[in-house]
């Protein structure tokens, strides 16, 4: 196997490099992008421990006289589980690389997007970050720490530790930013995280301390998550890669560990001969581990002992061909030798090496995939079930991708993952921020697209305190408010096609549209992260929740109309009956008028008979 | 001295009679339905075009059978119903108390009695409704158009308006001629010692026929459409035809509008199809035909887009399927000109009176 080499940079090259895609383009959008991973993360991690949010969130003008953009402190307290101080300076002090595998519904990647605001506010203040940490209850850490950028170590200023009381994390940094501009968003994404978020408490403290206070709305929290194996149909080539290569088994790296570990499963007590360490394993051989087998076979191919095994490092195992290389540290030059194939090591080396077959990978990496269905799909993608994964070609590998999102007999992804807000608080919430007079709200059942599943959950509401500028749409994917992009929006989209007038509903109504969309991957269209992109399987169900929303709407209009127009005719009964009686009462030649109530009365009523 | 034919005609005695009477019956109708606690309704002939046919008996539009209801139980109807329901109201009041008004002076009337047109055209529907209603034209609600053609000639007329009855008036006295007003329609027409009326599209020619004394030396009554005839006009070319018997003949411009307007007063208007009474079935169109174009050599101008699109509208309508009319306008589409009346002028002011009229008349004894 050649060795790549990784050329290394320093995080804050990192950032440049990725700060557009990160959100951190200007300072107005890194105050607001800043704002968010906080924000986020600490719901996230109120949600991971089931303890009802409350959220802190205040930003304060190191000089406010200055004109913006400008240096703000950035300060997020929750009361989450806070995190075990000797993880602080790591968390929070380093550029982390997190590897997702499982597959579970989250706000945000937790590590990357608030290690970049760090870096963003050490970059453009040269100010550190203090973390506040209590996860026991009883002791508080206090952290002031800078990232070192070249080493990517955190660089410790002081740290204290007093008597605490709850548990709970506090985030202070202090960055460029520009309020004037950016205030307007923040304000709106504090309102509409509440909105979406109605078991959590938030408040948010603005420059001019002007104070944004959410009270919690209802007192269940959402059922959590779990994590899941993804499904066939969401895997693209390079993810196969990377599970084959997780799967896949690795040359042991030869040392003294690896030889006690040896003895250790042999029960060898001293340095035996080569035969003697062959015998030993031949009758252990199904109690002991890959990794020694491994070892033991490439001993029994190079005929050698433990003294011999410490002399070299194997470089290669090419089953294929059949040759072994290693280095010899003792001539420094390396050797390749020859497999014999008939030998009963090779075939141990040979399924070792090449991992699992294909049958096995497919039932233990991938949810809702039975043997019955492994086989079968190995014949749709004519692959032999034993083949192993690890000798798999590119183009095999490609050609596995493919028939994997072909293969149609696939059970619909399993949804368990995903954690929608629920019919219950959605309503409840748009009841308590709209004050409507009617509202209806409406979960989908799972579906899925491209082997990710999702929810979908939709309310309406109308008229009551919502002004009448016409239809508002709120916006959310997995919990959180979509702010900008709003036009290119695949729930717009759906919803500016949506034939108003059928439901009744005319002019610039007050009517507000909340739309979630909760998936293990929501398709978003850019990397801003900011509009879903119309993927058939979303907007078929986005198109029937907003039917199903706008036909309870259309009765409640339908009643609302039947009300009014009874007043209406109550009103024009009364108006123009009495003026007939009167010309009538003349052109009779009559002297006193005809007694008209009766036909007044029936007049108001006649409607509701029809 | 031609008298008047009294047993072809409805006195103007007779005729408010009738109309005060139905609008008695239609009072009493509305009371009672109120007093029993029903809906009244009013049924009116629909004015819709496939409701509008050809008689040729009689040789005019008129409305075929079906009507519509206009009830006070649908609400969308409530509204027009009552407005309805106060022009009988007020029509009564005018014709009792022998009082004019005109299209607009009705609409500004409503307001008095919280009855609420929204334009003019709104109440001159209601208008047209119950003239409808009451198969009578509006001229015997007393409601006249604010536009007024004008009568010249021996003719001898009795009032019947309030302060003037029994007074008699010779129309030949004032040489600017008469309005052909309120009063004048419901006069009574006592006597003439015309043999012919003549009908001129234009007010200038009118004049210039009274100067040349063309009511002498053809015996004539001339009336002044002013245009397209009001119903006044048409109602009162009628009763001289059918009251006092004289022949009616039609001078107009030399263009399709013209000869149109020569075919409404001989038999009637679309407009008009629930109305009788309002055309002269007997009466010729002298001209300007488009073959006296060619024929007297007359100065011409182009006709327009709307002219030509006008004489295709024509050609669809019954009555220029045959004869004298279909022909004039195959030849005005051909010739895409026209001549006005005033064309004549070339060749001399009174040419037109001198030579034209002379000739026409002569020809109008052969068709």
């Amino acid at each position: 196997m050649s060795k790549e080499v990784f050329s290394q940079i320093s995080p804050s090259e990192f950032f440049y490099r990725n700060r557009d895609l990160a959100g951190f383009s200007n300072p107005t959008r890194s105050l607001y992008t800043s704002v968010r991973e906080f924000v986020e993360n600490a719901l996230d991690a109120c949600d991971h421990k089931k303890i009802l949010p409350d959220i802190h969130l205040s930003i304060k003008a190191v000089n406010p006289e200055q004109a913006d953009p400008k240096h703000y402190i950035l300060t997020v307290k929750d009361n989450g589980p806070g995190i075990d101080p000797e993880h602080i300076p790591l968390a929070f002090g380093t550029v982390l690389y997190g590897s997702k595998f499982g597959l579970k519904q989250a706000r945000g990647m937790f590590g990357l997007g608030a290690t970049m605001a760090i870096l963003y506010g050490q970059i453009t203040t040269n100010k550190p970050v203090t973390v506040k940490s209590c996860s026991d209850g009883k002791t508080l850490d206090e952290f002031v720490m800078l990232l070192d950028i070249q080493k990517n170590k955190p660089v410790i200023q002081k740290h204290t530790t007093k008597e605490g009381s709850k548990t709970g994390l506090a985030v202070s940094i202090v960055l460029e930013g520009d309020y004037s501009k950016a205030g307007l968003k923040i304000r709106d994404y504090v309102y509409q995280t509440s909105l979406i978020t109605p078991y959590a408490s938030i408040t948010f403290e603005d420059p001019s301390g002007e104070k944004f206070h959410y009270a919690r709305i209802v007192k269940d929290m959402p059922r959590p998550p779990t994590v899941i194996k993804p499904h066939p149909h969401g895997i693209d080539v390079e993810t196969i890669r990377r599970m084959i290569t997780d799967t896949h088994y690795q040359i042991p790296a030869i040392d003294n560990k690896m030889i006690d570990k040896i003895k250790k499963e042999l029960s060898l007590k001293k340095n035996i001969s080569h035969k003697e360490i062959l015998e030993r394993a031949q009758k252990r051989w199904s109690d002991i581990s890959r990794p020694v087998r491994t070892v033991v076979s490439v001993m029994s191919f190079l005929n050698i002992d433990f003294e011999g095994l410490k002399k070299i490092r194997i470089d290669d195992i090419d089953v294929a061909n059949k040759i072994i290389t290693y280095w010899d540290f003792g001539e420094s030059q390396s050797h390749a030798v020859e497999l014999n194939a008939d030998s009963p090591y090779y075939k141990q080396l040979a399924s070792t090496v090449q991992g699992d077959t294909l049958l096995t990978f497919l039932t233990k990496r991938f949810q809702r995939v039975g043997p019955t269905t492994a086989e079968k799909f190995c014949e749709f993608a004519k692959f032999k079930p034993d083949k192993r994964i690890g000798s798999m070609t590119n183009e095999e590998l490609v050609k596995l991708a493919d028939a994997l999102q072909k293969f149609e007999e696939f059970l619909a992804p399993d949804p368990s993952c995903l954690a929608p807000l629920g019919e219950e608080p959605l309503s409840k919430g748009i009841m308590k921020f709209f004050n409507p007079e009617f509202a209806a709200v409406w979960q989908r059942n799972a579906s899925a697209y491209s082997g990710f599943p999702f929810i979908v959950e939709m309310g309406i509401a109308y008229g009551g305190d919502i002004p009448p500028n016409g239809l508002k749409v709120y916006r959310f994917a997995n919990r959180i408010p979509l702010l900008y992009d709003e036009g290119s929006d695949v729930v717009l989209k759906i919803v500016n096609e949506t034939e108003w007038a059928r439901y009744k509903i005319k002019g610039d109504p007050p009517l507000v549209i909340v739309s979630h969309i909760c998936s293990t991957r929501i398709p978003y269209k850019t990397v801003g992260k900011e509009n879903v992109a119309d993927r058939p399987e979303l907007e078929r169900e986005l198109k029937n929740a907003l039917q199903y929303l706008a036909r309870k709407l259309a009765v409640h209009m339908s009643r609302q109309g039947a009300a009014d127009m009874a007043k209406k005719r109550a009103n024009l009964y009364s108006k123009y009956v009495p003026l007939i009686a009167q010309f009538a009462t003349e052109l009779a030649g009559k002297k006193k008028e005809p007694n008209y109530n009766q036909l007044i009365r029936m007049g108001s009523e006649i409607e509701e008979q029809v | 001295m031609r008298l008047k034919n009294k047993s072809n005609a409805k006195t103007a005695e007779a005729r408010k009679k009738r109309l005060l009477s139905m609008l008695e019956q239609q009072g009493l109708n509305i009371y009672e339905h109120l007093d029993k606690g029903k809906f009244p309704q009013f049924v009116i002939p629909s004015r819709s075009v496939s409701n509008i046919v050809y008689d040729k008996k009689i040789r005019q539009y008129i409305l075929g059978s079906a009507s519509a209801v206009r009830s006070s139980r649908n609400m969308s109807q409530l509204r027009s119903y009552t407005q309805l329901a106060w022009l009988a109201f007020f029509v009564n009041r005018l014709v009792r108390e022998g009082k004019s008004s005109t299209l607009r002076d009705i609409y500004y009337s409503s307001q008095a009695f919280s009855i609420d047109f929204e334009d003019q055209p709104e109440s001159d529907n209601i208008i047209v409704d119950l003239e409808a209603v009451l198969t009578s034209p509006r001229e015997e609600f007393h409601i006249f158009p604010e536009e007024r053609s004008s009568v010249f000639g021996d003719l001898t007329i009795e009032y019947t308006v309030p302060g003037y009855e029994g007074k008699r008036m010779n129309l030949s006295d004032h040489p600017d001629g008469y309005l052909i007003g309120p009063s004048l329609s419901s006069a009574e027409l006592v006597d003439t010692s015309a043999e012919l009326v003549i009908a001129i599209e234009k007010g200038g020619l009118f004049t210039r026929f009274v100067e040349e004394k063309v009511h002498k030396k053809f015996k004539a009554i001339i009336v002044d459409t002013a245009g397209q005839a009001p119903r006044s006009t048409r109602n009162l070319l009628r009763r001289l035809n059918n009251e006092m018997g004289l022949p009616v003949v039609i001078l107009a411009d030399g263009d399709v509008y013209g000869e149109h307007i020569a075919m409404v007063i001989k038999s009637g208007s679309a407009n008009a199809a629930h109305l009788r009474e309002l055309t002269v079935p007997d009466a010729k169109w002298l001209g300007v035909w488009a073959t006296d174009i060619e024929k007297y050599k007359l100065p011409t101008i182009p006709m327009t887009e709307s002219d030509i699109k006008r004489i295709y509208d024509l050609q669809k309508d019954p009555r220029y399927q045959e004869g004298n009319w279909k022909k004039q306008l195959e030849v005005f589409l051909k010739l895409k000109r026209k001549a006005e009346l005033e064309a004549f002028s070339k060749y001399g002011l009174t040419n037109i009176t001198d030579k034209y009229l002379p000739a026409k008349l002569e020809e109008s004894k052969s068709f």
